[in-house]
Parts: structure tokens; C-alpha cells; sequence
């Protein structure tokens, strides 16, 4: 079965800091070297080519879940600076920090 | 990819598997909760089962194994009650018995996290050698 141009959009939460934002996804089955990130303008794409292939000789008998590749696209809030994205995949799960723009930050005033 | 769960993903079972058999019958009873999705291969040797637990590692998941069964549950983090300072909160999130269709060899089972999926492998255990049985008298 071609796999390879089956993409599912991934659960995933994204999520407001004081400093910066945080966007999880669920990508179980995917590793490092399967995901690709883009950035373009305030838009990021997440694509993955991820090659499963049951063990040579196995015949399934109960698939609850396939071993899908992910894609999906998000645009950064306006208040996110991309320069400052950072990303990591960690057990099948990706993590995307991106800070706030300093500017837009809420600021304590100082009542003299 | 919850609605998997939804769908009756054993119905299919009832071909392949002679339904009067023990196998899977505990998994198809227990499919319809929230457990993580599992799939099964096999083949004559072996049988292997994935799990799918993204963001989970070793030390968050239990495994058992009985002759012809095992069991995957979640492990609860480990909390002290402040007062008796006893561990609290034991009880699994989740726990799933799997019945095998043969016997396998606990020796050399093992399983493995890759990437959020748990695979556990069993390798079938050897027929056991058909006994004789002297007569007495």
C-alpha cells in the first residue's frame, strides 16, 4: 500500500504563554528524519514522509490505527515572531516555541 | 482516528479467528473504551502488537506478560500523599489484556519504543513435546 501520499492532519493544540506560544502535534510514528517544517511569512507547514512497512511475512489481523504520514499548515498569530520558531520531535510528538515580538509584549508601567 | 474505535475494528476478527476461540475475545470486549489503538501482525512464529502512545516513553507504561496473554496498562506518575507519605493515585489510566492465539516464549519476548509507538514482540513458544506415559501395574 502507498502510504506515501496519504496525509492525515494531526491532533494538536496550540497554546498562549505569557512569552511566547507553544503548538504540540501528535505524530506517532514519525521521526526526525520523516518531518519536514517550513515557514513562510506567518504561515507553517508541517509535512512528514514517513516509509512504514509491516514486517516482511506478517499479516495483520487487527489494525486499529495506520501508519498514516501528517500534514498541516498553521498561521502564526500576529504577535509571534518566526524568527525565534524552534522545533523539536520528541516520541512521536513535535513541539513548535515561537516567541512573542518584544514589542507587543504587555509591559509594567512604573506608577512614580 | 478515534472513530476507529467506533467502527468495530474486531468485527473483521470474526473470520479470520475461530470466533469460539479465546483469542481476542477480551480485546473485542474492551475495544469500545479509551484505550490506545492497538494493531496486531502475525505470522507462524511470532505475533507482534503496536501501540500507539505518542509522547510516551519506557517508564510511563507497564507490561505483562502470562503464558498466553499480556497486558499493557499505563503507569500513573508517582505522587506521595503529603500527609501519610504513602504513594497515592495507583490506579492505571488505562489497561488492556490482550489474549494471544498460542502460547509464547517469555524469554524471548521484547518490546520497544520507536517514535511514540510501543511494539512488543513474542515469539511463539515451542510445542510442547508430546509425553508418554507409562502404565503402571
Amino acid at each position: 500500500m502507498n502510504t506515501e501520499e496519504k496525509f492525515t492532519v494531526p491532533a494538536a493544540t496550540l497554546t498562549e504563554r505569557p512569552e511566547d506560544y507553544e503548538l504540540k502535534a501528535m505524530l506517532p510514528g514519525i521521526g526526525k528524519e520523516d518531518a519536514e517544517l517550513h515557514m513562510e511569512g506567518k504561515t507553517l507547514t508541517l509535512k512528514t514522509h514517513a516509509k512504514y512497512q509491516n514486517p516482511a511475512g506478517f499479516k495483520a489481523v487487527a489494525t486499529e490505527f495506520e501508519h498514516v504520514n501528517y500534514a498541516m499548515s498553521v498561521d502564526l498569530p500576529e504577535m509571534a515572531d518566526p524568527a525565534t520558531l524552534s522545533a523539536k520531535l520528541e516520541n512521536g510528538v513535535l513541539t513548535v516555541i515561537v516567541k512573542k515580538r518584544p514589542e507587543t509584549q504587555a509591559k509594567k508601567i512604573d506608577i512614580l | 482516528m478515534n472513530t476507529l474505535m467506533n467502527i468495530d475494528p474486531w468485527s473483521f476478527l470474526d473470520d479470520l479467528l475461530d470466533t469460539s476461540s479465546r483469542a481476542f475475545r477480551t480485546v473485542r470486549a474492551r475495544a469500545a473504551g479509551r484505550f490506545p489503538p492497538v494493531n496486531v501482525l502475525l505470522d507462524d512464529t511470532a505475533i507482534i502488537i503496536d501501540l500507539e502512545l505518542p509522547g510516551k516513553t519506557a517508564k510511563d507504561v507497564d507490561l505483562s506478560l502470562e503464558p498466553q496473554a499480556v497486558v499493557v496498562s499505563d503507569r500513573p506518575a508517582e505522587t506521595k500523599d503529603a500527609e501519610t507519605g504513602k504513594a497515592a493515585n495507583t490506579t492505571p489510566a488505562w489497561s488492556r489484556r490482550l489474549e494471544l492465539p498460542f502460547r509464547v516464549d517469555a524469554d524471548k519476548a521484547n518490546a520497544k519504543f520507536t517514535n511514540g509507538i510501543l511494539r512488543i514482540e513474542l515469539p511463539k513458544a515451542d510445542a510442547p513435546s508430546v509425553r508418554k506415559i507409562a502404565i503402571a501395574g
